[in-house]
């Protein structure tokens, strides 16, 4: 649904909407076929280039149901995650699938608020520059490091006290 | 607390989310369109709440317990692991890492969630597939954070031992040894003496009690005759397993036909007051002495569980076993699925040294494949008359030799040789 929102227009554009967001749909089959993650992430970015490219082909003023976008996008790869897990024949309590439910629905509509602020902050009457733009790029690419750091950070071991 | 060594890790998800809102918030700054950092901020709010919510699960207390350790084989144990945590554990995923020959009924692994100040009790039933001496209660626990970010594995040992023993049939009648010992017990030998076991009549001489005259034999002849009656007496009884080789083909083996075996007749001797012992005889060579009573039930499936093929080329005759061991006018019954030199040499040996002996054959034939092609059924066919001429060996010295696969019972396989020992004649000189 994400990857056919509205892919139609110009017949060049909407091609080239068309075969991205096609193609996010694919490597997310692919991933869930095959239980890859890679692969899941790889459509995931496929489809967030879908609605890149059609923001940047759009009108210039904020789309208002960007939220709900990013909220979506976050339940599909969550589901899309939690499909992959690797499966046990397990017994498991009920309260355990109650609480990732709960997580997944959680942090989609915290996704979906932290959102609407960056479509809010979007509008603030602020005259950007180079310096403003400078600061975005560097606490981006700082934000990302910290979080690279943290994902590839060796399996720790230590003995509890 | 409990210690143990935590190992964390990140699962494949943190990466690619990284990767995600990396790309979003990049693209959204090289774009200039702030809809992509909007898109990329879910995905950066999942990192950091995963991130800063996810902390090590520490359990205050486990304890693994379960509710017999000696069963039979086939028989099912139920087990106990109880835990105890402070702090709430969301997700904890909990595997009982169970060794081969034994296997859950249901519920391993589970997954169960903790919440403050705990107690858990986890039941879990164990099907004991094969006999064998088992330690059980190493668990791997899992646990990863609430977004699927991290996961944090342990192993927690609570091992408790667990003995399984072969479940033996049931057995109608034992073969008899040719020679009886001394002490009481429940056979009757040729010899006569005091016992309750009519023998026969013969006249009274001086000397025999009065307790003993017939007198209804008396009144008829005219003249006193006594009863002559058969003693009871016990036997020995040696169990020969051989452990040099076995034959196997996935859950199945000779060895274990051969330690069900031993362990039927053990019991059934020992319930009949025999005294038995056990030699273990091939890389590894074990025995216990021969002795009766409920113990020596249990000294001897105790034996029988460690009883395991150990590979060793090094020459092995019975000249290293005790005396002690092998009793003179014992019973030998070798369970042997004669495949090598040093037990067949061994067998014949206690033969030539006099012993009364039996062989029951667990068969490696059923075990053995029948080959794909020409050449490989001519083998089958060279090994299995190499195996008939060894069998007609023992026979020519008087030693009966019984082939056991398994599907029919022990006792028509020791009718069998109880038949052959019935028409066979102890040949002497």
């Amino acid at each position: 649904m994400l990857a056919f929102a509205r892919p139609t227009g110009a017949s060049a554009e909407g091609l080239l909407l068309l075969s991205l967001g096609g193609s996010g749909v694919l490597w997310v089959g692919v991933g869930l076929a095959s239980r890859w993650s890679a692969a899941l992430a790889v459509g995931i970015a496929f489809l967030g280039a879908e609605q890149g490219v059609r923001v940047g082909l759009g009108s210039s003023t904020v789309d208002p149901w960007m939220p709900v976008y990013a909220a979506g996008f976050l339940l599909a790869a969550e589901l899309a995650w939690w499909s992959i897990e690797p499966r046990v024949a397990a017994w498991s309590d009920l309260e355990v699938l109650l609480r990732r439910l709960l997580a997944i629905v959680g942090c989609c509509i915290g996704g979906a608020i932290l959102a609407a602020l960056v479509v809010l902050a979007a509008g603030a009457p602020l005259h950007g520059g180079f310096g403003l733009e400078l600061v975005g790029v560097v606490a981006a690419v700082a934000a990302v490091v910290v979080v690279a750091v943290v994902a590839r950070a060796p399996a720790r071991e230590h003995v509890p006290e | 607390m409990i210690e143990s060594t935590t190992r964390r890790s990140a699962t494949p998800k943190l990466g690619a989310y990284t990767a995600l809102a990396g790309l979003g918030l990049i693209a959204a700054l090289v774009v200039g369109r702030p809809e992509l950092a909007a898109l990329a901020a879910p995905f950066a709010l999942v990192l950091i709440l995963g991130l800063s919510l996810a902390n090590e699960p520490k359990l205050e207390g486990a304890a693994f317990g379960l509710d017999r350790e000696r069963v039979l084989e086939d028989d099912t144990v139920e087990s106990t692991l109880i835990l105890r945590n402070e702090r709430p554990i969301g997700r904890l995923e909990v595997l009982l890492d169970l060794p081969e020959g034994l296997a859950a009924e249901k519920g391993n692994p589970r997954i169960i969630s903790l919440g403050w100040h705990a107690r858990r009790e986890l039941d879990l039933a164990l099907r004991c597939d094969r006999w064998g001496a088992y330690v059980v209660g190493d668990f791997v626990l899992r646990s990863p954070d609430v977004f699927g970010l991290l996961v944090y594995d342990w192993w927690l040992e609570r091992r408790r031992p667990l003995k399984v023993y072969p479940r033996g049939e049931a057995l109608r009648s034992l073969l008899r040894p040719l020679e009886t010992q001394a002490f009481a017990g429940s056979q009757v030998p040729r010899s006569r003496g005091e016992g309750i076991e009519f023998a026969d009549l013969r006249p009274f001489v001086p000397g025999d009690r009065v307790r003993r005259v017939n007198w209804r034999a008396t009144a008829r002849r005219g003249e006193p005759w006594v009863t002559e009656t058969h003693p009871e007496r016990n036997s020995d009884v040696v169990i020969f397993l051989d452990t040099f080789l076995e034959a196997r083909h996935r859950d199945e083996g000779t060895l274990d036909l051969a330690v069900s075996a031993a362990a039927s007749l053990a019991t059934h001797y020992l319930r009949e007051k025999d005294r038995v012992g056990l030699v273990s005889f091939g890389g590894v060579i074990n025995w216990l002495n021969v002795s009766s009573g409920a113990v020596q039930v249990y000294r001897i499936l105790d034996s029988l569980l460690d009883a395991e093929i150990f590979l060793s080329y090094a020459w092995k005759d019975i000249d290293l076993l005790p005396v002690r061991a092998l009793p003179p006018q014992a019973l030998v019954l070798a369970l042997s699925p004669l495949l090598d030199e040093r037990a067949v040499r061994s067998l014949l040996d206690l033969r030539a040294r006099g012993f009364d002996l039996a062989v029951i054959e667990m068969s490696p034939v059923p075990f053995a494949p029948a080959g794909r092609d020409h050449l490989d059924r001519l083998a089958r066919r060279l090994w299995l008359l190499r195996r008939e001429a060894l069998r007609s060996r023992y026979l020519r010295l008087g030693v009966p030799v019984v082939e056991w696969d398994g599907d029919v019972s022990l006792q028509s396989a020791l009718e069998e040789v109880r038949r052959f020992k019935r028409h066979a004649r102890v040949v002497h000189g």
